[in-house]
């Protein structure tokens, strides 16, 4: 109606996945595949949300577990947990670990609700269908794991 | 063209680097008293080319100077100038400049103007008593309007080589008088020069005092073609420049060839209209490529406008003499605008660019080897495919062919290193400028010697081992080498003694860096560390945990700051960038005696030999470098220390107990629990320092290919990186040195605490 332009502008196409009873979605452009769930290898001194290492063809990158990261109960032995890799925009690339992918939509992004402060992981709430879906902020899941010694 | 020109300038850039570096051994033949003819020659030929390449892309600054150390030099080669050791320190000093003028031009910092003026006078005090008093005003005078030159013209020196006589210079008369008579001797070939860049260089020297040259060309020496040497040097010229030239600025232009060609100025003062003799022969144009067999009898020749556009190889047509003359008058101002425009574009091209040397050059017979074994691995495929069509299976044929593949496969990595590898030489002889700049910065004689320059290691090594070097050998001349006073005071010689020397040891690099200077002062090292808040004033100190305090980060015993060190970044960072490239950096001092610095590196970034282990349930590796034995643990042999970590004792010999998961941190472990079926690793870091880690199984020994887990994570104490087992999952490489010096409670580990602490 007015000013469609615009509102196309700021149309951003997000792939919504589920982890426990949440529904969650971030940007489809940063997503670079998506792959089944396999053994990882721990970590020394990781955080607890890090599930361990893996190989993607020949690079190695650490997966999140994001129902720890994002404290919720996860679903009980579910064989459809996949894994996202995700590629954040400095680079770092990490796999996040979620119960199932549930399709993809467009969301406007001055539809999005701020829930919490600036640096949180969650960057609001949206809207899509009658479902309240929560935009993860890569940036801060992701820049977590880099940087800094851990000992 | 710009990007042709890159390309060139690229390779031109490369060419450089590999001059200076021949320049650079050469000379330091020569200071070590080697000064055989070859050298000499060689140190010549790096110069010259440099000066060669230089002046193509109108590198005005490179090639004057380029130029002047080329004629010192050219002194020593004559036999003129003998290789004192003062003068050889002018040369390796004026090749430093020389190579900051090659890193300007690249698009490096700007080099001061009085370091070179400096070091070029220098040079010219060298054969200043040889060559005529004008000399060392000229090149400050005059290159202005002789420099371009060579610029547009160069490219037409590619195909003038075979024709280097038989063209014929004239030009419309002259009103008067600066007669300059030249002949190249063959020499001046051989070297490369031109008698053609010559006759530009006077035109433009006419052109640029607003008259024009008349060049009359000698044939009378010619013999009949049948005769005719054709690498001989017959023809001589006779050029007329009007009475505004000045004699500095023809001498300017026979400055590189002075000593390669006779050269006779003379100002024509009196001797009637020298338009009334040559005008009638003002027939021919200058500066035109003939055909490789000239005829004597009938000069070619061509208007000059045709130098400009001589990039295309023909050769002009003859042009009928009268009609062009006029002609050539008013083409002739004209003429340089080229080659004004031609620097400003070589200017550009060099202006920004990433100075990163992305080519390596290797040697052919390594690239055959590597193509021989990929021969061998497509044979073995082939095996591998006919086996696996066979009806019978063939199980053990199979199993076979493998195991050949095996060793072929490690054949090929190793062949791929090979083709990686670098001697060590380039970075090494960096070092002989760094002490000598350092030298003269704190006044000190140091002499570094260099050893095993020709230890290869793979290039990323190489370039990456450049700064942490600088840094020590800094420090090893500022701090290590007392000045000349204290030395002698303490009976030692007067000059300094630093040894850099590279050589493999069970598969890594060892570098070391050994002075015979005061060695480490522990006292004042205890004293400033505390000073300075890097350890507790009560703290107790193992020699070896004082003299590893200088890699603290902060730590300066230096009273002032210099322009070399004492700002206690020095070490730290070299720590650092060695611990980045995977290896140990350790000290030995004896006071009085010198200090020794270690550089443990390993040879290749890519590959490792690795022990499978198991620790919590998870594949590990250990590098088989640093383990010394395997073995079963027996109870009795283990302590338990008050504070609770375990030691044992093996043959006599006690050290710590590492149960390796809970000092990763992966649990599993009770402190001290051990089962029976548990093994012990006796691990080593490099300093010799031991200790034994438990783990709970031995799996196998492979190579493994490391990956660098940091650049998706952050790093983590006890790994240094990590691998692709064969089953596609990853494994975690243990960085056995780090666990070892954690868990001896080494001073290591304490840097990082005062750093935290500070940052809190």
């Amino acid at each position: 109606m007015t000013d469609e332009a615009g509102a196309d502008a700021k149309l951003v196409k997000m792939i919504v996945f589920a982890v426990g009873e949440q529904e969650y979605c971030i940007p489809i452009l940063s997503v670079r595949e998506i792959r089944g769930f396999e053994k990882t290898t721990a970590l020394p001194f990781a955080p607890h949300y890090v599930c361990g290492a893996i190989n993607l063809r020949g690079i190695i990158l650490t997966v999140i577990d994001l129902a720890v990261y994002l404290n919720v109960q996860p679903q009980a032995d579910n064989p459809r947990r996949v894994v996202i890799i995700v590629e954040s925009r400095n680079g770092t690339v990490c796999g996040l670990l979620v119960d199932r992918v549930i399709d993809m939509a467009d969301v406007n992004l001055s539809e999005i609700q701020a829930v919490a402060e600036e640096d949180s992981s969650l960057s609001g709430l949206v809207m899509i269908a009658d479902r309240m879906i929560g935009v993860l902020r890569l940036e801060v899941v992701v820049g977590q794991l880099v940087g800094g010694m851990i000992s | 063209m710009s990007g042709d020109m890159d390309d060139i300038l690229l390779v031109f850039f490369q060419e450089c680097e590999e001059q200076l570096q021949e320049l650079e051994r050469g000379l330091s033949a020569l200071s070590d008293g080697e000064s055989g003819k070859e050298t000499i020659n060689a140190v010549f030929r790096a110069v010259h080319s440099v000066k060669g390449g230089a002046a193509s892309f109108g590198l005005e600054n490179l090639v004057r100077f380029a130029h002047v150390f080329e004629s010192s030099l050219d002194g020593l080669r004559s036999g003129r100038v003998a290789p004192t050791p003062e003068i050889v320190k002018t040369f390796l000093k004026a090749m430093d400049v020389l190579s900051d003028l090659v890193a300007e031009a690249q698009g490096g910092a700007t080099v001061d103007t009085g370091r070179i003026e400096e070091s070029r006078a220098e040079l010219q005090a060298i054969i200043g008593e040889g060559s005529g008093g004008a000399q060392p005003q000229q090149d400050d005078t005059v290159p202005a309007d002789f420099t371009p030159v060579p610029v547009d013209f160069e490219p037409v020196m590619a195909d003038f080589d075979f024709g280097d006589f038989g063209f014929d210079e004239e030009e419309a008369p002259a009103a008067a008088s600066l007669v300059v008579t030249f002949s190249p001797h063959t020499a001046m070939y051989d070297r490369g020069d031109d008698a053609r860049n010559l006759l530009i260089g006077l035109a433009d020297v006419a052109v640029a005092h607003g008259g024009t040259s008349t060049v009359t060309c000698e044939t009378a020496a010619l013999p009949a073609l049948a005769a005719m040497e054709t690498e001989k040097s017959y023809l001589s010229w006779r050029v007329v420049l009007p009475a505004a030239v000045p004699e500095e600025s023809v001498h300017a232009v026979f400055d590189w060839v002075s000593d390669v060609c006779d050269v006779t100025i003379t100002r024509d003062g009196g001797s009637g209209p020298s338009g009334g003799e040559s005008a009638p022969e003002a027939a021919a144009a200058p500066a035109t490529p003939e055909p490789p067999v000239p005829e004597p009898s009938a000069p070619v020749a061509a208007p000059l406008e045709a130098t400009p556009v001589a990039a295309s190889p023909e050769p002009q047509k003859p042009a009928a003499p009268p009609s062009i003359a006029d002609k050539i008058m008013a083409e002739l101002p004209p003429a340089p605008t080229p080659a004004a425009t031609a620097p400003i574009a070589a200017g550009n091209t060099t202006a920004r660019r990433p100075v990163e040397q992305a080519t390596i050059r290797v040697d052919l017979h390594r690239v055959d080897d590597l193509m021989d074994l990929v021969g061998e691995l497509v044979i073995a495929q082939a095996a591998l495919e006919s086996i696996g069509q066979r009806e019978d299976g063939g199980q053990q044929e199979m199993i076979k062919r493998i195991a050949s593949m095996k060793t072929l496969t490690r054949d090929i990595q190793d062949a791929v290193m090979a083709v990686r590898a670098q001697p060590v030489r380039s970075v090494f002889q960096r070092m002989q400028r760094v002490v000598r700049e350092a030298c003269s910065m704190t006044s000190k004689d140091v002499v570094l010697t260099l050893e095993g320059e020709d230890t290869e290691v793979d290039r990323t090594l190489v370039e990456k081992l450049s700064d942490p070097l600088t840094h020590m050998l800094r420090n090893a001349v500022d701090h290590g080498i007392e000045s000349a006073e204290a030395r002698i005071a303490a009976g030692k010689s007067p000059t300094g003694q630093i040894l850099l020397s590279a050589g493999h040891r069970s598969g890594r690099i060892l570098i070391t860096i050994k002075d015979d200077g005061g060695g480490i002062n522990r006292e004042r090292v205890l004293a400033t560390a505390i000073k300075r808040g890097i350890i507790a004033p009560d703290a107790v100190l193992t020699d070896d945990e004082i003299n590893n305090l200088i890699f603290a980060p902060g730590f300066s015993t230096a009273a002032t700051v210099s322009d070399l060190s004492g700002r206690g970044v020095g070490m730290d960072v070299v720590k650092q960038a060695i611990l980045g490239l995977g290896g140990r950096v350790t000290i030995s001092s004896v006071e009085g005696q010198g200090t020794t610095f270690c550089l443990s590196l390993p040879l290749t970034l890519a590959v490792l030999d690795g022990m499978l282990i198991v620790a919590a349930g998870s594949t590990m590796v250990v590098p088989v470098s640093s383990v010394v034995e395997t073995m079963m643990v027996n109870h009795k042999d283990i302590y338990m220390l008050p504070d609770g970590a375990n030691v044992v004792s093996i043959r006599g010999a006690c050290m710590p107990l590492i149960p390796l998961a809970s000092e990763l941190g992966l649990g599993g472990y009770g402190s001290g629990g051990l089962s029976e079926e548990d093994v012990i690793l006796v691990v080593e870091n490099e300093s010799g320092a031991r200790a034994a880690l438990i783990v709970e199984d031995i799996r196998d020994q492979a190579q493994v290919v490391i990956k660098s887990i940091e650049k998706n994570y952050r790093q983590m104490s006890g790994v240094s990186a990590a691998t692709i087992l064969g089953d596609g999952s990853v494994s975690l490489i243990l960085d056995v040195p780090a666990l070892v010096a954690n868990a001896l409670g080494r001073i290591d580990t304490r840097p990082s605490d005062v750093r935290t602490g500070l940052a809190a």
